[in-house]
């Protein structure tokens, strides 16, 4: 037993088998993405960006209830809400997610009662300060605005799952 | 000073010159290489956005250094702090001057060449130390501590294998070592077969002057932080890692030369033989540095008791009585007539 | 007592009791909707229904005396069960009825998180509905400036109607039509008229009625809800005021059975936009006459130098209608420190005076104890302008049955009938001598109008000599009350915030010329006249921030901590809801840091140690939530002192109930409900 120890020690063997199984791996197909030339197919229910979407006719959808406030596990939402100045009806005065704290658990779309916020399919937001990723309700509508025809598709194939 | 040998001076200037851009750019590729190999093995595709394939990596992380601020700390000795760097790729660079990668195609064909390139190498450590100590912190100067005992060690069995080499040479020039290399068989004329066991004790060994992993416990991240390095940013960082990769590769060089036959074409006829022996000389480094890198990708970084045990308890030993036996060969046999 | 079994278990509970009650009494959770304990019992929800042993059918317990239900056959007691599978399918069924024709608008609903109809139907209602008819449409009705509707949430439980009916009086509420097309509106969609109109929509159990100023605000799990006492009025309504951050959301009252039972005015409730606008929330000093903000350093130092120069006695103190009774205390030591006599809590002139002690200034029956007089004799006041909540507990008492009510002052409807004796001093002066033993149990509310006259010491040792003649204090029972209508008044005449001798009071220091500084402490209703020094601390720019020369910005009641005294004498501990806006600060550490600028440092550096020495110096107030009844020989005193009264009418210095106070005043809501309540201008349906 020793004595093959020895021999296993003294012919390498084992270092000999390693480099067989590396050079094996060296010539694999390699896995890695070329990320922003090449990208991973994305699923429908995948949480992104948040938008505050609107209806065909451009009414905002959001209807100031703050159930996604309540339900932020982060506390990230901010809204203040109060009577729309021209037809009195319940709108939000204030929308603000803050993005550094929001940690994607998509609790608020799932809150949401009229489909207003919506983490988007968008995970490209990288910015330069961290007063960028404090979103206030321009920004958000300005999303939804952008990101309307991917949402409805991805709304619309996770929609038999629901 | 006559006219000639002013001319002469200027012209070796000129060739020094020419031929450690040529070694700059080689080890450029090398890191390339370097992380290419690692990459691949891991099933990544390692550097490809700088440059086609990624070719031009080196010299835009090279840009970046150079461009970067580079901060001293406060409590560091300024002058030796940045000493230190200067002292290993000056090191590095200036052991290329007695490696011939080609039949008479050395900066200076010393005859002393391995000793030079022993001495050179040895002193190596000296920008590791004063790196070390000189960063007036602490895991910098454990690094230095490592090194300094990591480097002697295996410098004891890098001595005998040269010694088993030189005794079947029977010369300290490099030139004809690879010479006496050139027996008409090719590859299987070479040193690497007889000296089988010596090959690869000094394969290991250079591993560990070099501080390559799996030996790379100067910077052993998990222990160490970036080891010696830790406080040096932008230039002097440059020259460090810069200083690291022509040290390598002058083992890979000293490597192909004393055991690989150098230039020497590795199928002794026609027309293997018109390729120019620079060329070959490049292949052999280059199938050196490759085993380096496979090694790194494949082998987990040695415990320090663990170095030192095999440097001193299996290095030194093996080593030792091969000498003998080889001596004792040669003067049974009567072929080591090139020392009488 | 009877015994009941309940869900297996046996108590005993009065024979006058409902199932409902009993059920509770025996720990069981009765759903309901249209029953409440202080408004009579409807029985038309149908919530509550309980299976009875020997009932053909479930009963409404909330109709169902314990004392009507049968006993067994061996004479058992009767068997209710509450938690049945026949009460389980029963509610299931009316919850489902009910919210057939309910909306899905919670989200939008203000009163999504505090709704009856949402708590219950997820405690006690089914998922699924099987109705796929259209839902009844009701058109919203406008039912004034304070309430506001949307009557398709309205499930008919008629709280609001019995409310109208029953506790405010003014019957504005009703439902027309039957069945499906019932609808609950005020007939002619006017405004409601009661000043106590928005307790309905905290009676609704539902969204129908919501507070229409407080639209869409807040939600009721983001708010911060912090124990106050009301300032409006002399009552002290328990409040609790929600808030979010730094802002006031909104009040609502708190129950206390002794006070307030659980209503408030709507001056109490809608108050909350006056503490956002006209804020002082920086010092101010009056340069080349105009006011231009300042440091607290500047301020302070401009007050010391006109201090400095001033002799003591040139100097005047007068305290406000909404100051607690710690900064008052603080006051007063400071007039004290500075050695200025003239101090006073009464800018209204009234002439009520510590000197015959407690009892000649304090609603002596106390609020609870109007239930239990037998007779009720108003002099010179209005308590449905004064004191709305107060009025409707004189109603309570009035609809027990056999309450005779006199009045001497203005005519005015006061939601009950009473026999209108005369207008003025003459009636008084009349009654006075031919009044008589009354019942056990007279009472007698002696209001503002009657003592803030010049006579008004005489006014009120008539009255006094009145209650004496009915018999107002007997052994138990003390019914002469004085109803106030500053919330700090009882507590600034237990500090004695009353000229010190040789002083001036509130009405002589205004007088032009009379004092060369005058240090006004939220002190809005007296006019100071040209020639002083005005020095204002306060919460709003209100008429006394308009005269100042300096304006130091204090807290509002909501923002501080403070005792309060309420008109019967009960001491009550306020809590700070919000911070002060700005730059603005508690009154007491106003009074404390100027103190010092002015050479008499205040010993107290904390509200604690302010506390404990008002405390100590007045042991009453460490009696918090309860009164300390004054002896009943201070209306012997009172009828002693005697004195000429002029002819004439006693009028309510209440005159418009919704602006009685800087902080309504400023309130965009309290103008509104002016406008279209108080000054009798109501809304016509917009046909």
């Amino acid at each position: 037993m020793r004595l093959d120890l020895a021999a296993k020690q003294l012919f390498l063997s084992e270092f000999i088998g390693a480099f067989a199984l590396s050079m094996r791996y060296f010539f694999k197909p390699k896995p890695t993405l070329n990320y922003p030339h090449e990208k991973n197919p994305q699923s429908p229910r995948f949480r992104g960006e948040h938008v505050l979407r609107r209806y065909p006719n451009g009414e905002e959808r959001c209807i100031a209830c703050k159930l996604c406030e309540a339900i932020c596990p982060a506390q990230a939402i901010t809204i203040e809400a109060g009577p729309r100045r021209n037809d009195g009806t319940r709108r939000t005065t204030r929308y603000d997610i803050d993005m550094v704290k929001c940690i994607y658990c998509g609790l608020c779309q799932e809150a949401c009662p009229v489909d207003a916020i919506v983490e988007g399919p968008n995970m490209e937001f990288a910015v330069e300060t961290r007063e960028e990723l404090l979103y206030d309700k321009a920004k958000l509508l300005a999303n939804g605005d952008r990101w309307e025809r991917e949402i409805q598709r991805n709304l619309k194939a996770d929609a038999p799952y629901r | 000073m006559t006219d000639g040998a002013s001319v002469s001076l200027w012209l070796k200037l000129l060739e020094s010159v020419v031929f450690a851009a040529l070694v700059l750019i080689y080890v450029a590729y090398i890191l390339y290489a370097d992380r290419k190999i690692w990459a691949a093995v891991q099933l990544r595709r390692g550097p490809n956005v700088v440059g086609p394939w990624g070719l031009l990596q080196s010299f835009a992380d090279f840009a970046k250094f150079a461009l970067k601020e580079p901060i001293i700390p406060a409590g560091a000795n300024k002058g030796v702090f940045l000493l230190a760097p200067v002292v290993t790729g000056t090191l590095a660079i200036s052991a290329f001057a007695v490696i011939p990668v080609n039949f008479g195609w050395a900066v200076a064909n010393l005859n002393v060449g391995v000793l030079y390139l022993f001495a050179i190498s040895s002193l190596g450590v000296y920008g590791v130390i004063m790196a070390g100590w000189a960063s007036n912190s602490k895991y910098p100067f454990l690094s230095a501590l490592r090194s300094a005992a990591q480097m002697v060690s295996y410098e004891v069995s890098i001595g005998f294998v040269l010694v088993t080499v030189l005794l079947c040479a029977g010369s300290l020039n490099l030139t004809d070592i690879v010479m006496a290399q050139d027996s008409g068989l090719g590859l299987v004329g070479w040193y690497w077969l007889p000296l089988l066991p010596m090959f690869v004790i000094f394969f290991i060994s250079a591993l560990a002057e070099t501080n390559r992993s799996p030996f790379d416990l100067v910077e052993a991240e998990s222990e160490l932080v970036a080891g010696f390095m830790t406080e040096y940013s932008a230039t002097p960082y440059v020259l460090f890692m810069l200083g690291e990769y022509v040290a390598i590769v002058s083992m890979c060089a000293i490597m192909s030369i004393l055991f690989l036959g150098g230039w020497l074409s590795p199928i002794p006829f026609a027309p293997f033989t018109w390729v120019p022996g620079v060329i070959w000389f490049v292949l052999k480094t280059s199938f050196m540095f490759f085993l380096i890198a496979m090694v790194k990708a494949f082998v987990p970084r040695y415990r320090y008791d663990q170095l030192m045990r095999l440097g001193w308890k299996v290095f030194l030993p093996i080593s030792l009585v091969y000498v003998v036996i080889v001596a004792g060969f040669l003067e049974i046999t009567g072929m080591g007539g090139h020392l009488h | 007592m009877t015994k009941i079994v309940v869900d297996g278990r046996e108590v005993d509970v009065p024979a006058d009791y409902t199932l409902l009650q009993a059920c509770e009494a025996a720990g069981a959770e009765i759903p309901r909707f249209c029953f409440h304990e202080r408004l009579s019992i409807a029985g038309n929800c149908r919530m509550c229904l309980v299976e009875l042993k020997g009932a053909p059918k479930p009963v409404a317990s909330c109709a169902w005396g314990v004392r009507d239900c049968r006993p067994g056959p061996n004479g058992e007691p009767p068997q209710v069960s509450t938690k049945s599978a026949v009460v389980k399918k029963a509610r299931h069924g009316i919850m489902e009825f009910l919210l057939i024709n309910h909306p899905l608008d919670c989200p939008i609903c203000d009163q999504g998180g505090e709704c009856d109809l949402q708590d219950q139907a997820m405690a006690f209602g089914v998922a699924g509905s099987r109705f796929h008819e259209n839902k009844r449409a009701v058109e919203d009705k406008y039912i004034g400036p304070i309430v506001r509707t949307s009557m398709n949430r309205c499930i008919h439980c008629t709280r609001c109607v019995r409310f109208t009916s029953e506790v405010a009086g003014t019957g504005d509420m009703g439902a027309i039509g039957r069945g499906e097309d019932m609808e609950i509106t005020t007939y002619l969609e006017s405004s409601m008229g009661s000043e106590l109109q928005g307790n309905v929509a905290d009676l609704c159990p539902v969204g129908a009625l919501l507070q229409k100023p407080a639209a869409f605000k807040a939600r009721p799990w983001e708010m911060n809800k912090t124990q106050v006492v009301d300032v409006m009025d002399a009552l002290g309504s328990n409040i609790r005021v929600d808030s979010r951050g730094r802002e006031v959301l909104r009040i609502l009252p708190r129950i206390n059975d002794d006070v307030n039972e659980e209503w408030i005015s709507d001056k109490t409730r809608h108050i909350v936009d006056g503490l956002k606008a006209q804020r002082l929330d920086r010092p101010y000093i009056r340069r080349d006459g105009r006011l231009t903000p300042a440091s607290w350093a500047e301020a302070f130092a401009a007050i010391a130098a006109k201090v400095g120069a001033t002799d003591p006695k040139r100097m005047g103190f007068i305290a406000g209608d909404l100051v607690s009774a710690e900064d008052m205390f603080a006051f007063k030591a400071l007039a004290d420190r500075l050695g200025s006599p003239n101090i006073d809590c009464r800018q209204d002139g009234s002439q009520l005076h510590p000197r015959h002690g407690r009892g000649s200034y304090l609603f002596n029956a106390t609020v609870a104890g109007i239930e239990r007089a037998t007779s009720l004799l108003i002099v010179g006041s209005n308590p449905r302008r004064e004191s709305p909540v107060l009025n409707a507990r004189i109603r309570k008492r009035f609809l027990k049955g056999d309450f005779p009510i006199q009045v001497i002052g203005e005519r005015a409807d006061l939601t009950y009938d009473y026999d209108y004796l005369g207008a003025g001093t003459d009636t008084l002066k009349d009654l006075a001598a031919t009044v008589e033993k009354a019942g056990e149990r007279p009472m007698v509310i002696v209001g503002q109008g009657a003592l803030t006259r010049r006579d008004g010491a005489a006014v009120l040792a008539l009255a006094a000599k009145v209650a004496q003649g009915l018999g107002a204090v007997s052994e138990g029972w003390n019914g002469f009350s004085v109803l106030h209508t500053a919330a700090s008044r009882v507590a600034g005449l237990d500090l004695g915030l009353v000229p010190g001798e040789g002083g001036l009071d509130a009405l002589a220091m205004a007088e032009p010329g009379a004092l060369d500084v005058v240090y006004l402490l939220g002190a809005d209703e007296v006019a100071i006249g040209p020639g002083a020094f005005v020095v204002y601390q306060g919460s709003h720019g209100d008429r006394g921030a308009h005269r100042a020369d300096v304006i130091l910005p204090g807290a509002a009641y909501t923002e501080k901590a403070g005792l309060y005294v309420n008109t019967e004498g009960r001491v009550q501990q306020s809590d700070r809801a919000v911070f002060p806006p700005g730059e603005a600060r508690e009154d007491w550490a106003i009074l404390r840091a100027l103190s010092d600028q002015l050479g008499a440092r205040l010993p107290f550096d904390s509200y604690r140690a302010l506390k404990a020495a008002l405390q100590a110096a007045v042991p009453h107030f460490a009696r918090v939530e309860h009164v300390v009844p004054a002896t009943g020989d201070a209306l012997g005193a009172l009828a002693a002192v005697g004195g000429e009264v002029e002819r004439s009418a006693l009028r309510s210095p209440v005159a418009d109930f919704y602006l009685t106070n800087p902080i309504a005043r400023c309130s965009a809501v309290m103008a509104e409900c002016s406008v279209l309540l108080a000054q009798g201008h109501m809304q016509q349906a917009a046909e």
